[in-house]
């Protein structure tokens, strides 16, 4: 039925997977048939509780006691369900491996990484301690990880995200398996982190004919990724088929509706034009036709006004660089905004410093969050905020509720300054301004029913109110984000992590609010949830007239509900435009980079597009001269912690200085924002 | 390393002192004082003693005095046995306290972390019932009743083992006073070992270990057991103290020559120099083994060191 059975690495026929819970008995997984050949990328695609994680926990006997498996699992002759734990520990980890979720938990935290991968060596290959530290270095460089020999000697919590995942995979290498299979080996990591880990999956299957079992619940990373691809619901296959088959013609309605939740940045040509650059001294901008479309690819770099402009900017005395940043925002937008009385949040300067201790007797130093932003949010607008995990979006948003103290600047909402307000009015406002936070279950009291968490805000901000009348419009508000009413009396627990998402909405809208910030409200769910969330918080919006700040690390997300989108990078904004015009000219590499690192749901279009790599991954703020990694030609004048100046190319159109694109990209042994001081 | 643990010991200081001064006051608070006998003593004699012991003195100058001779190690004289310093008295019963705490203390830590391992290891077998029942009898037993059980059946019974005294520290005078004061600490150490271990096995980092191949005892022992002890280690600091106040019931059951006795014949008594040095060095003890627990932590766990 599928390719031949000979070659196949892995063959699994017939599985199935039952759970004794105090509920009873659960089948997870229900006869499923699975066949990777050598070399082969195989794509498991599915959302949560699909089963899909849980068949090959079982193919490697790691499943929790109360489980039960039954089938076949021949891996190069071998059932592995019949092999004793011994016989298995032999295969385990030398010749098939596996990569997990989150490498934080994943990787043992007292352990120092260099005795967690020599242990593999040790355990399957008897290796001395100075052969297998050797072997260990090797896969290390390997795996592209800089200083590998520091940190052989260093614990999983000192190394960043992306680093302890290529640890991870290194690790998973070391015996050169036959078979790796990765489960969700880049949900927990950001998109630029995310394409350098696929993109060292797919060379490392490339160089050494592993076969590679990709699960995961993305499409885009399965169209980058996988030769065939297998869609699995409530434990089964309801699909399999080539890459190109299942994406381009899904027999399915399951694989249609997947297909359809992903949001697609799309880019249409008329809304690409390109407009005059604001200064017309330069003439119009020399942009490629190409550009209008996407992918971007690097080649289409307009280079020459960014040297121009950073010309002028840089003639300017250092001591008047923030007044004209502030003057830059400050007049285009009330400029933009045309009628004042449109605008109800405006954000000026805004910033937070936290404290930070770096050694017991060190002194304190500041670690700057939120760095100098400033914004205009329109009433009924949709300003999506993007960035990557440490660039202070969350930190933002609390200080824009006051729910955190800002350190400077001004936050004004409906013509009052929010730091000037005493604890009354203060109440007033969170009234007015209301957030959905990212993890649904947690954000949620447990010992609370839904209906009295829901309640809450109107025992606050209303107390006239009798409990008939709370209860009927907590009902009604209830039917409104499409809750049944009968769920009125569950606590959180007891709900799926969409319908605690849609008690979380529903909570925060309950005073009717003017401006209601999710941060990272749908980055929890399964993408067709996703896709209903996204979905009501529009018709919420149009029906309340409901300003929106949406904060997400997944410009997909964002793209589909914005009208504007703000880049962060370290705490202040390197771009911020339109929606069409941030996606159809991106003009920052940051913003270009994030923008080609989106995996696009298209196999072909994927697989043709080029990616734009920057040097280095993203610095953390404590880091000096973090701030100037994409101005690096100016790194000798400039302060350490200089923050680059935002200025208009074009109408509405904000970016920060920056060096070329090309300049950026060239040199790739040194990263750009190491060699500062 | 080193800059932690120093600045868990500067910490310790105001701890201290917040101790002592509290000590200090409260005991004078209660009536009575050391020479209130049956029959008054002589009035000249008695202002004689009250100035020899400076209790003429206003209460705050009678604390700076304290204070001052305690930071030159003087825990001062004894109000009542007048031939000895309560530093010679603690001297005295500190080893016979010490050795029967100490062992308690080793037993506790050995035995209830290998019945803890056992229990999660069989979880649900017949080891895990076997332990988990001597476990509850260890727990909901007190001290001063497992103790005469134990000596009317090891003692007068059995005739294995001596009923009480010290015996020149023979092991067999030492058995039953160490098993009684160990008893209710190996329990709670075991019970915590066995929930600790069990959730550390169902983490993710021990899935990877097994995915990586590893047998059974390599996971226990070097993947699973550090982050176990974690809380074990954070119950250690207050077993320590309760093996010090239990040590005052057991060393009168058995009639060891410990300084529980003296504590309680010095408080009675309101011998104020006696109780204060007692108090005092019990806080010095209790403070190191928290000290040390707070290191024991730094080197279970690399994230607190960079804390």
């Amino acid at each position: 039925m599928m390719q031949s059975v000979e070659e196949a690495v892995l063959d699994i026929r017939d599985l199935n997977v039952r759970f004794q819970t105090n509920d009873g008995i659960v089948q997870a997984v229900r006869g499923v048939d699975v066949q990777v050949a050598a070399g082969e990328c195989l794509g498991v695609v599915g959302e949560s509780g699909s089963g899909k994680s849980q068949t090959f926990l079982a193919a490697m006997g790691l499943l929790a006691n109360n489980a039960t498996v039954s089938g076949r699992v021949e891996f190069l002759g071998q059932n592995l369900l019949e092999l004793s734990v011994r016989e298995l520990n032999a295969i385990r980890g030398r010749r098939i491996s596996m990569i997990f979720q989150d490498p934080l938990t994943a990787l043992t935290p007292h352990l120092r990484i260099g005795a967690q991968m020599q242990e593999v060596l040790q355990t399957h290959q008897r290796m001395s301690d100075r052969d297998a530290r050797q072997r260990c270095l090797q896969w290390l460089e390997n795996v592209r990880i800089p200083e590998a020999a520091h940190r052989l000697s260093q614990y999983p919590h000192e190394l960043s995200g992306g680093m302890r995942q290529r640890v991870m995979i290194a690790m998973a290498m070391l015996c050169e398996p036959q078979l790796l299979i990765a489960d969700e080996p880049t949900t927990a990591l950001d998109v630029t982190i995310q394409a350098e880990i696929l993109d060292l999956m797919d060379q490392l299957r490339r160089d050494h004919g592993t076969a590679v079992i990709l699960i995961t619940h993305d499409m885009g990373v399965v169209a980058r990724m996988c030769d065939r691809v297998q869609v699995m619901r409530h434990g089964e296959y309801v699909e399999q088929g080539s890459c190109e088959q299942v994406f381009y013609s899904a027999q399915h309605e399951y694989t249609k509706m997947l297909l359809d939740a992903v949001p697609r940045i799309q880019v249409s040509v008329d809304e690409a034009q390109e407009p005059m650059p604001v200064d017309e001294a330069q003439g119009p901008m020399p942009v490629d036709e190409t550009q209008e479309s996407m992918p971007v690819d690097e080649t289409q770099e307009p280079s020459e006004p960014d040297a121009s402009r950073q010309g002028d900017t840089s003639s300017l005395p250092q001591s008047d660089a923030t007044a004209l940043s502030d003057r830059a925002t400050g007049s285009s937008f009330d400029a933009q905004s045309g009628s004042a009385s449109d605008t109800i949040l405006r954000v000026r300067d805004l910033r937070v410093t936290f404290p930070v201790h770096t050694g017991w007797f060190a002194r304190k130093r500041d670690l700057r969050a939120v760095d100098g932003i400033g914004f205009d949010l329109a009433a009924g607008e949709t300003l999506g905020i993007v960035g990557e995990s440490g660039s202070g979006k969350s930190t933002l948003a609390r200080a824009i509720l006051q729910l955190i103290q800002p350190t400077s600047g001004q936050v004004n909402w409906r013509g009052q300054e929010l730091t000037d307000l005493g604890r009354q009015d203060l109440q007033k406002f969170r009234q007015d301004a209301q957030i959905v936070f990212q993890d649904p279950l947690a954000s949620l009291d447990p010992s609370m029913t839904v209906g009295d968490s829901m309640a809450e805000p109107l025992k606050v901000f209303e107390p006239g109110l009798d409990r008939q009348a709370r209860t009927r419009r907590v009902a009604g508000m209830m039917e409104r984000v499409g809750l049944p009413y009968t769920l009125i009396n569950r606590y959180p627990h007891e709900l799926s992590g969409g319908q605690n998402q849609r008690v979380g909405i529903a909570r925060a809208m309950m005073s009717r609010p003017r401006l209601l910030i999710c941060d990272e409200a749908v980055s929890a769910l399964d993408v067709s949830i996703q896709a209903q969330i996204l979905e009501l918080l529009k018709d919420l919006q149009q029906e309340f007239g409901l300003s929106l700040i949406f904060i997400s690390h997944d410009l997909s997300v964002v793209w589909e509900i914005s009208s504007r989108i703000l880049v962060m990078y370290l705490g202040s904004v390197v771009e911020l435009a339109s929606r069409d015009d941030l996606f159809a000219r991106p003009q920052h590499p940051y913003t270009r980079q994030l923008v080609s690192a989106v995996p696009v749901p298209d196999p072909v279009l994927e697989r043709a597009r080029h990616r734009i790599k920057l040097q280095g991954e993203l610095a953390s703020p404590m880091e000096a001269g973090a701030r100037l990694r994409f101005l690096p030609s100016r790194r000798a004048q400039l302060p350490i912690d200089y923050v680059p100046i935002l200025s208009e190319r074009f109408p509405n159109h904000f970016v920060a200085e920056h060096d070329p694109l090309e300049s950026l990209t060239r040199s790739q042994n040194k990263p750009a924002h190491k060699c500062s001081q | 390393m080193f800059n932690y643990a120093f600045r868990r010991l500067l910490s310790t200081i105001p701890v201290l002192w917040i101790a002592i001064t509290a000590c200090f006051f409260v005991l004078r608070l209660a009536p009575g004082g050391p020479f209130d006998g049956e029959r008054p003593l002589p009035e000249a004699i008695k202002q004689n003693l009250a100035a020899h012991y400076n209790l003429d003195k206003s209460l705050f100058e009678q604390y700076i005095i304290y204070l001052g001779n305690l930071l030159q190690g003087d825990l001062g004289p004894s109000f009542i046995n007048q031939d000895f310093t309560v530093a010679e008295q603690l001297l005295v019963g500190l080893p016979y306290t010490l050795i029967i705490g100490g062992m308690a203390f080793f037993l506790s830590i050995v035995l209830g972390i290998t019945a803890g391992i056992l229990g999660s290891v069989y979880r649900n077998g017949i080891p895990d019932y076997l332990i988990g029942t001597v476990i509850l009898i260890g727990l909901v037993l007190p001290n001063f009743l497992v103790a005469p059980i134990l000596q009317l059946f090891f003692g007068l019974k059995l005739e294995w083992l001596p009923v009480g005294g010290w015996g020149g520290g023979a092991l067999s005078h030492i058995v039953l006073p160490v098993v009684v004061l160990a008893l209710p600490h190996i329990a709670r150490i075991s019970r915590l070992t066995r929930g600790a271990m069990i959730e550390v096995m169902h983490s993710n980092f021990i899935r990877t270990a097994r995915s990586k191949g590893l047998g059974g005892g390599s996971i226990v022992w070097r993947h699973a057991l550090k982050p176990t002890l974690t809380p074990v280690v954070s119950y250690l600091g207050p077993a320590a103290s309760y093996l010090l106040t239990g040590s005052l019931v057991v060393e009168t059951i058995f009639g060891l020559p410990g300084i529980g006795r003296y504590f309680i014949n010095a408080a009675l008594n309101r011998d104020y120099g006696m109780v204060l040095g007692t108090v005092v060095f019990y806080m010095i003890l209790i403070v190191v083994l928290n000290l040390i627990v707070d290191i024991l932590y730094a080197w279970l766990d690399p994230r607190v060191r960079s804390r």
